[in-house]
């Protein structure tokens, strides 16, 4: 078990800056290079595709839980506050 | 309605619509250039009618998203609709200064947030917030501990079928300017610089709050999902 996890990221400062890769590079702000280096990592180190896993159910997780939905009011609310604002200064 | 002095100077620089290096799965909803928000509009000569027609066609799509973001900064459903409401109102005063075809969704994200600091935030007097330091350090010494070893397949499972309610009170337990770079990334796929310009902070910044918000998030979810009677992380 043990055996298959990757020396580099043995210390923990080593698996805490993997992680953060892992979210830029799921951030899409990594270059091609740094890319290609997470991705050939994830594939060798079991350690680090768990986290990638995890990290990907995190981000879908918190999305479905946050997404609201308006009351059906407030837009018509927005649109007769607005209808009231007089905009005086133009530019 | 007359907006403050703090609120029009950060209504002048509304955030650019480049986006670097963007990768499809986290920016698939952005404006591509070409849309109809980049027809050409003479924002000078225009009537007051065409322009509330164009705010409502273009701006009133995303309530629904502004109103989740209210309610993850305000906790309750009566102060973000408050705070929705406060935004679009200023959005609208404000819509001349707005250059069409750019990043509308961030534009109105910077304002909702710019009135959640101005106004609701000072109001509200939130006690937790003083203590964000010294919560921000333990907390950041057992996401270290945790980090590497925290969630496995077992608890990945648990996290999956966590109610929602649980989720949100996770996030809500994250010091705020942390929860906030977190969810614009998270749920509206805003890029470091788009979230840099929403919150006016720098990027390094952005990712720095994001790397602290995202391990705590972690192992918050963790305790959330061993809470609700699943396989403990590890053993006491």
């Amino acid at each position: 078990m043990g055996t298959e996890n990757c020396r580099d990221c043995e210390s923990t400062a080593e698996a805490v800056e993997r992680l953060e890769r892992i979210y830029e590079y799921l951030d899409g702000a990594l270059s091609r290079d740094d890319i290609n280096d997470v991705q050939n990592h994830l594939s060798d180190c079991p350690e680090c595709a768990s986290d990638y896993d995890l990290e990907c159910l995190i981000r879908s997780v918190v999305k479905r839980s946050c997404t609201e939905q308006a009351p059906e009011t407030l837009k018509l609310t927005i649109i007769q506050r607005i209808s009231q604002i007089k905009i005086e200064a133009r530019h | 309605m007359v907006l403050t002095s703090m609120t029009v100077a950060l209504l002048d620089r509304p955030p650019k619509d480049q986006v670097v290096g963007v990768d499809s799965l986290t920016m698939s909803e952005h404006t591509a250039p070409g849309s109809t928000l980049s027809e050409e509009i003479d924002v000078a000569s225009e009537t007051d009618a065409a322009r509330r027609t164009r705010f409502e066609r273009e701006a009133l799509q995303y309530v629904d998203q502004l109103y989740s973001a209210a309610m993850r900064m305000t906790r309750n459903p009566q102060d973000a609709e408050d705070l929705v409401q406060e935004a679009y109102t200023k959005a609208y005063s404000a819509f001349h200064q707005y250059k069409p075809g750019t990043n509308l969704k961030a534009w109105l994200y910077r304002i909702l947030t710019n009135t959640y600091i101005n106004i609701y935030r000072k109001k509200q007097r939130q006690p937790q917030q003083a203590n964000t330091d010294t919560v921000e350090d333990w907390q950041m010494a057992q996401a270290a501990e945790h980090t590497s070893s925290g969630l496995r397949s077992a608890e990945a499972e648990a996290l999956d079928h966590l109610p929602d309610n649980d989720v949100k009170e996770a996030l809500q337990q994250i010091p705020e300017e942390f929860r906030l770079a977190v969810y614009f990334s998270d749920v509206e796929g805003f890029a470091y610089k788009e979230i840099a310009e929403i919150l006016n902070i720098p990027i390094g910044t952005v990712m720095s709050r994001l790397h602290r918000g995202r391990k705590l998030l972690r192992n918050l979810l963790s305790d959330y999902a061993s809470e609700r009677g699943f396989k403990r992380r590890e053993e006491g």
